[in-house]
């Protein structure tokens, strides 16, 4: 059957649904609408690569307008901003009129504001895309830019940190927690990303809260709550993210952390699907909702939207994997790491990388690992293979670095 | 095709099956692989950033990089999972008397 399918939001998971489902369905027609003027490009290079000068903009995209041609899709840079799902119908801020049979959701997420009682909120930046990486990097590039405040060490945060410490910049990040990335990392990789950072000459200050912000003469003074001030330069927040789902708030569509979906990424509307960092969906092995922002699940949560989409009945079980990179560190995490009965230690120093795993009922549900490059890499991937059989594993060779982990992979 | 260019690996028993090891050549970095038909070998260091393949998970004919997960085909070097899209380059592999050599252009 030939349908129009709208996919809103031209990210990741938006491009890998609509090439997903042309694999599968060569009649309907697809459009993606985006908000940005871009063909949907990696986001990950932005706070790294990109800030670094080694990733051009070129480099970022994931496919040129030929591939999108030759496969018949179609992308349209508008904003979206009303839907009515019982007409099936999106109206854009030009009031153009979009109507599907069926539609994705990929709106992303959305970067989470301070909220200054002066007049500075303009002054602070922050990084989600393109335009804004290269307004950051334009500004740094100004050598009087030289002091640089981070407000937030959450992993963007902390990975633009490690790239303005690489171009010299003398950083400062400021954590309201008492450690860095949040409770979801094992506190001792945390204290070895940190060390790193200090050894690099930047300075993290945690378990301190801003009281105010002020700007004398081009510089900003940031009042800390125990009375202690810092004089910067610039100012860039990376406090975290929200599902961008303000489009959505007065309708039916059940929202909760995000665009509520099941195993098949439906919502609870008919017809409506949803996929990537907006949508909050089931996993069927950990047996729970979750919501992930990382690039390996936008990438296999898009896809299998297409799937769904094209009629192509399938569930999604991918266990969940995501990277940071910051100076010549790695750090993975896989699967979940906050229900678990047991913690077991691979490796204790970062020459031959970290790995906590997290067990429950001796079933590995998770792995946090930090190592130079690439070096973990490889214990984590068969750590998510071994999640995904619910393998019970031997604990000792888990722990002991010189057994390698292939061993504990049945075939 | 001159004798030279065939350059001595390591012997066969060198590596498990499945697997892989890194050599280094002059001021490159190969991985030489051991699949169930045969050897073959890659450049070693990852097209999407400088990283070594020889930390990676091999896996049916398949590479997989250890930094970011692209994957590659061992025996094309075709970049199949993103965010790897630049091919690996591959080099032919030969066994005599139970050693393996790599031929480099
Ligand atoms: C700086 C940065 C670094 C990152 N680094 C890593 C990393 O190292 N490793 C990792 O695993 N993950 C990383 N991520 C996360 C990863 O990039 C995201 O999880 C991924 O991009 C999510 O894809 P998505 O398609 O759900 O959303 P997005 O890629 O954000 O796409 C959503 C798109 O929808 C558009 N949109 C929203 N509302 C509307 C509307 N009303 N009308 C039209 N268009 C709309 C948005 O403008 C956007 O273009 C990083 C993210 C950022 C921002
Ligand atoms: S370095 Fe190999 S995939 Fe990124």
């Amino acid at each position: 059957m030939k349908n129009n399918i709208i996919i809103l939001g031209g990210g990741q998971a938006g491009i890998y649904a609509a090439r997903e489902i042309r694999k599968n369905d060569s009649e309907s027609n697809i459009k993606i609408l985006g908000e940005e003027n871009l063909l949907p490009y990696e986001r990950p290079p932005l706070s790294k690569d990109f800030l670094l000068d080694k990733k051009n903009e070129e480099d970022l995209y994931f496919h040129s307008s030929h591939v999108l041609k030759n496969e018949n899709i179609d992308f349209e840079n508008i904003s979206i901003n009303k839907v009515d799902f019982e007409n099936k119908k999106l109206v854009a801020k030009n009031d153009n009129v979009y109507s599907y049979d069926i539609l994705l959701i990929s709106t992303g997420s959305e970067n989470k504001k301070l909220s200054l009682d002066n007049n500075l909120n303009n002054d602070i930046y922050y990084l989600r895309n393109l335009e804004e990486a290269k307004i950051i990097k334009e500004i740094v590039a100004n050598k009087n830019k030289n002091k640089i405040t981070i407000i937030g060490g959450g992993f963007i945060g902390l990975e633009i940190a490690s790239s303005l410490s690489q171009l010299q910049k003398k950083v400062t990040v400021i954590e309201i927690g008492n450690q860095l990335m949040g409770r979801i990392i094992p506190k001792q990789i945390a204290d070895l990303v940190q060390n790193t950072h200090i050894e690099q000459g930047n300075e993290i200050i945690l378990n301190k809260q801003i009281d105010k912000i002020t700007k004398k003469n081009g510089i900003y003074e940031i009042l800390l709550n125990d009375n202690s001030l810092i004089e910067t330069d610039f100012v860039i927040a990376g406090i975290g993210s929200n599902p961008s789902v303000k489009l959505f708030e007065n309708t039916n569509l059940k929202l909760d952390n995000g665009i509520v979906t099941n195993q098949f990424c439906e919502t609870s509307i008919k017809d409506v699907y949803a996929a990537g960092d907006v949508s909050n969906f089931y996993h069927p092995l950990y047996e729970r909702y979750m919501r992930l922002e990382s690039y390996q699940h936008a990438q296999n949560h898009g896809i299998c939207a297409g799937k769904n989409i094209a009629g192509v009945k399938t569930e999604y079980t991918s266990i969940p994997w995501m990277w940071s990179d910051q100076f010549n560190l790695n750090l993975q995490l896989t699967g979940i790491c906050d229900d678990y009965d047991e913690i077991i230690e691979r490796g204790n120093e970062i020459n031959n990388g970290v790995i906590y795993f997290f067990l429950k009922d001796k079933i590995i549900r998770g792995a946090c690992g930090l190592g130079i490059a690439g070096k973990i890499g490889r214990d984590i991937r068969i750590t998510s293979k071994l999640t995904e059989k619910n393998t019970i594993v031997d604990k000792q060779i888990l722990s002991d670095q010189n057994q390698k982990l292939n061993k504990l992979i049945q075939k | 095709m001159s004798e030279e260019n065939w350059i001595e690996v390591g012997s066969t028993d060198s590596i498990e099956e499945e697997d892989l090891i890194r050599f280094d050549h002059q001021d490159k970095t190969f991985c030489v692989y051991r699949l169930a038909d045969g050897f073959y070998a890659t450049d070693g260091i990852c097209t999407h950033e400088a990283v070594h393949l020889e930390d990676g998970l091999v896996m049916d004919d398949e590479i997989e990089c250890p930094m970011h997960q692209g994957i590659f085909n061992i025996k094309s070097g075709e970049a199949l999972s993103p965010p790897a899209c630049e091919d690996l380059k591959t080099y032919p592999v030969k066994v005599d008397n139970d050693k393996i050599f790599i031929k480099i252009d």
